[in-house]
């Protein structure tokens, strides 16, 4: 009997950290003896993620397989299942389907500079290939963080800066829409932000996730300052049901984002009809 | 007499050139003889497609709730039932009046070719073209030509319509019809069911409405019906989820029966657009008949009549309360 | 490999009392007339009608449900649930008087539900089910299924084709499903009398004129008209309603949705539609696709050319139930004829 791709695996969330006001990351690990083992996953990938009697709804793995034990999702209260999420505690259980979609082109990035461009509740995805290369850090280039939110209360991750910019050739560049008077960072907007950093496309990889119309942004003033579209990556956000490109619903052109995707080129995007 | 095509070209071309439309929407021919599809003209190049025949069943008015952004002023083709629609949206301030341009034609009947097919014994391929012959169809067929009674494939909301002639208009192309000889009981269909016990009622209804797909046709046609967002398309609050089961069916056809009350003209599109040939005007038909009772108010006829469900006043009905 | 192709007859008058026989031993699914005409379950053959040309919504019902139960959950003491996949619709079926045209559109969808994920509940139910298809003679002006290489009188895509050829009907085997099927009802059929091909032939002599548009290339030639003008009249006209793809064969896009119950719910599928406003709308607002030319552009680019992409076969079967069912007569060959001869590009 062929395994039933719609039935969820029941996971216990272990913690829940409250990042913003409307964004938490859930840690949990999967029920069963060592099933977090064998849930294995690559940075870039997502779940189907589900509270039986709300729904499901597709959710990016924040954490990084090079880090086991347990898998973790930054979610932001933004619907109904996203809501119902917010509401568990600690010691409840939720269904997780996956891990679904392809994955960062991490052996194409080895031996280049990173350029990871963040907006928002975008930075959980690119969470996953950050912690990835950390912890492979011999292989890659220098590495350049880019990350902006709507004002600092809205900045993912925070309590983790500091433990990123120990590691070795990394720089963490942030900045805000709009301040508050404790701020001290840059203020600005992450497209207007890149461009006043004019980054290098010697020998780069980018990787960028946000808001639709900041990843726009963005992707112009990468082309703008140089960088090759075969070297621009992005992960794309769609509305999702089954995840495994069957109920029709996620692609753009031919390519569902669920299967072919969330992560493409902007090489790619270019060659398949855009919506 | 009844206007020709011709007659609807040369009117909407001098609209055009007199400047008084940037937009009309009439009708042109469908994919085969016996069919007709909405037609959308931004000037007066185009104009010879425009028809107007008996197979006009389509209520264009609808498509004035998608102009409403377009500039200028948009023109459109209107029978009897489709002007009362336009009465309707103009009392819900759904469109402006001075943006909108009626050619109103009066209407002989609209034949059903379902029943026309059956009665001749054709297919649509031998069918060359339908024209109204006073109290019947003339039908030319490949082979002859032929006449059938109208009363025999009319449609059925035409059975009983009392406003042949459009109710609002700002030209009238053709001679005014003051009414249809065939009309008789309005609400035939209605008492039928009326008469029966509530049991037979839900069988009925069980029966009929268990085959609904949901496909929300009779919903996207329907000129009244016009929220900007369904509320069964809501997400949050959800009221009926997309699976279909008869008590999520009934939730959605007594509903939208109701929503609709007071403002439905029996326009028979609901019915026209149903795949699987609910017979959904016998629904609307029995409200409609409600209002008339309560209320002594008929829709579309005059804009400046409140519809009875928007206001109170004290001698109002309230044996439910 | 054993040649499966086996030719027997069976007179008119006894097909009502197979028919009867297989609604005892199988599921049997036929044409019933209904307001219109659909397939059913049936209990008897008298149940059957095959005065039709085709039914209004397509077999695809028999294994994509509109509705389908997914699982069940029940409340645990754990703070958790206990899941119990559906065995819905896990049973032997026959489905009988199903056209060449529905027969294709089962093989395009088989490309949709297989692959790198196994849609076991739609393949658990093709796997069940043996198709009994019926020849079509007799088409309607509306359907065009010659476009796409389908034979209207040919068993292709079947296990077992009838063709009405006068008094008896021809009945062919073309798989070994079929060949099963035919052996445990042997009793019924006889020995083919020699005119069989002969009549046959002149049953097919109406189906020179069906329609037989041109596609050659079309996945090609519809990629610059992409965000064209041409789509606008055509998504003005659209209402956005759900009938084309609910009724087309070959469309399969559906909503996944929780139900509570007493002490759990089940997860349930269901059609749903590219069509309705809100099929692509994101909880934040977001919507790729947020008026009816996106929509309209979306339906024929997927049938037209991203199925092709993906599947290297054309998404339509040329049925024509959506052009006889579209309130406002939208009409795809019309469409096909407009890309194919460039005017799509140039309106």
């Amino acid at each position: 009997m062929t395994e039933n791709i719609y039935l969820p695996r029941m996971a216990t969330i272990q913690s829940m950290r409250p990042e913003t006001i409307d964004i938490t990351t859930f840690r949990v690990t999967i029920d069963g003896s060592d099933e977090s083992e064998r849930f294995e996953y690559k940075s870039g990938q997502f779940a189907e993620v589900s509270v039986p009697g709300v729904g499901e709804a597709p959710i990016s793995i924040s954490s990084s397989p090079t880090r086991p034990g347990a898998i973790e999702f930054s979610v932001r209260r933004v619907g109904e299942l996203t809501n119902a999420l917010h509401e568990l505690e600690p010691g409840d259980k939720i269904g997780i389907r996956g891990p679904f979609g392809n994955s960062f082109p991490l052996e194409e990035m080895e031996g280049r500079n990173l350029l990871i461009i963040g907006g928002g509740i975008g930075l959980a995805p690119l969470r996953s290939v950050i912690l990835n290369v950390f912890d492979n850090r011999e292989k890659y280039g220098k590495i350049d963080i880019v990350y902006g939110a709507r004002s600092p209360q809205d900045l993912v991750f925070t309590s983790e800066y500091e433990e990123w910019q120990k590691v070795d050739n990394t720089r963490l560049h942030l900045t805000v829409d709009r301040g508050d008077a404790n701020w001290k960072g840059n203020v600005g907007l992450v497209p207007t932000f890149l461009r006043e950093l004019h980054p290098s496309p010697e020998n780069t990889t980018s990787i960028t996730c946000g808001p639709p119309i900041m990843i726009k942004f963005v992707i112009e003033a990468l082309n703008e300052m140089g960088f090759p579209s075969e070297h621009i990556v992005t992960t794309l956000e769609r509305r999702m049901r089954c995840g495994v490109g069957k109920c029709g619903r996620c692609n753009i052109g031919s390519k569902y984002v669920c299967l072919d995707g969330p992560v493409f080129t902007l090489k790619q995007l270019k060659e398949i009809s855009s919506d | 007499m009844k206007a020709t095509s011709q007659e609807v070209q040369d009117s909407v071309k001098k609209l055009f050139e007199d400047r008084r439309i940037s937009h009309f929407v009439g009708y042109e021919a469908g994919s085969d003889s016996l069919r007709v599809t909405p037609c959308f003209l931004k000037s007066g190049q185009a104009v010879s497609r425009l028809v107007w025949n008996p197979l006009c069943a389509n209520n264009l008015a609808k498509y004035l709730l998608d102009l409403r952004q377009a500039d200028g002023t948009v023109g459109i083709l209107v029978k009897g039932c489709d002007s009362r629609s336009i009465v309707e949206l103009l009392k819900e301030n759904q469109i402006e009046r001075d943006k909108v341009f009626i050619v109103g034609v009066p209407c002989n009947g609209i034949v059903d070719k379902e029943k026309l097919l059956t009665v001749l014994g054709i297919s649509p391929g031998d069918v060359v073209a339908v024209e109204d012959d006073g109290d019947a169809f003339l039908v030319t067929t490949k082979e002859d030509k032929r006449r059938v009674g109208k009363e025999q494939v009319l449609r059925g909301e035409c059975l009983v319509c009392r406003y042949p002639t459009p109710v609002i208009y700002d030209v009238l192309l053709g001679e005014a019809i003051p009414r249809l000889p065939w009309v008789r009981d309005d609400y035939s269909l209605v008492r039928e069911l009326e008469e029966v016990s509530v049991q037979e009622r839900a069988r009925y209804w069980n029966k009929e409405l268990s085959q609904c797909i949901r496909c929300y046709a009779c919903r996207n046609i329907c000129p009244v019906c016009n929220c900007p967002e369904c509320i069964f398309d809501k997400k949050a609050p959800r009221w009926l989820s997309k699976a279909n089961d008869i008590s999520e069916n009934l939730v959605y056809h007594l509903i939208r029966a109701f929503h609709v009350a007071g403002k439905c003209v029996d326009c028979g599109e609901c019915e026209r657009a149903c795949p699987m040939g609910i017979p959904l005007r016998r629904l609307n038909k029995k409200v409609e008949k409600d209002i008339l009772e309560l209320f002594g108010y008929t829709a579309g006829i005059d804009v400046k009549q409140q519809p009875p469900l928007t206001k109170y006043q004290v001698g109002d009905l309230d044996e439910f309360l | 490999m054993v040649n499966q192709k086996k030719t027997r007859v069976i007179e008119k008058g006894r097909l009502t009392e197979l028919l009867d026989k297989l609604a005892q031993d199988y599921h049997l699914i036929a044409p019933v007339q209904a307001n219109d005409v659909s397939f059913r379950r049936v209990e008897s053959g008298s149940e059957v009608t095959l005065n039709y040309i085709n039914s209004v919504l397509s077999p695809k019902n028999a294994f994509f449900p509109q509705t389908e139960t997914l699982f069940r959950f029940f409340r645990d003491d754990n703070r958790g649930f206990q899941i119990e996949p559906s065995v819905e619709g896990d049973r032997e079926q026959v489905i009988f008087g199903i056209r060449p045209c529905d027969a294709r559109s089962l093989r395009l969808m088989d490309k949709v539900f297989n692959g790198q994920y196994q849609d076991s509940y739609y393949l658990n139910k093709r796997k069940k089910t043996t198709l009994v298809g019926l020849a079509c003679f007799e088409p309607d002006e509306t359907c065009f299924c010659p476009t796409f290489g389908i034979d209207p009188a040919s068993g292709q895509d079947v296990d077992i084709l009838f063709s009405d050829i006068g008094d008896r009907y021809l009945v062919e085997t073309f798989t070994e499903k079929g060949a099963t099927l035919l052996g445990k009802f042997a009793q019924f059929f006889g020995e083919p009398r020699g005119d069989e091909e002969q009549l046959r032939k002149a049953r097919k002599a109406g189906l020179g004129k069906m329609k037989k548009l041109d596609v050659s290339a079309i996945a090609d030639k519809m990629a610059p008209l992409y965000g064209g003008d041409y789509w606008d009249s055509i998504g003005l006209k659209c209402l956005g309603c759900g009938i084309c793809t609910y009724l087309c064969p070959t469309c399969h896009c559906f909503d996944i949705g929780d139900v509570n119950l007493d002490e759990g719910g089940e997860r349930f599928r269901c059609w749903d539609s590219c069509m309705f406003p809100e099929f692509t709308l994101m909880a934040s607002g977001e919507n790729p696709r947020p008026n009816r030319k996106t929509r309209i552009q979306q339906r024929f680019f997927h049938k037209l050319k991203y199925f092709y992409d993906r599947n290297g076969e054309l998404a339509c079967v040329g049925c024509g139930r959506c052009v006889r069912y579209c309130p406002v007569n939208i009409d795809i060959s019309q469409i096909i004829k407009d890309i194919a001869s460039g005017k799509a590009g140039n309106d």
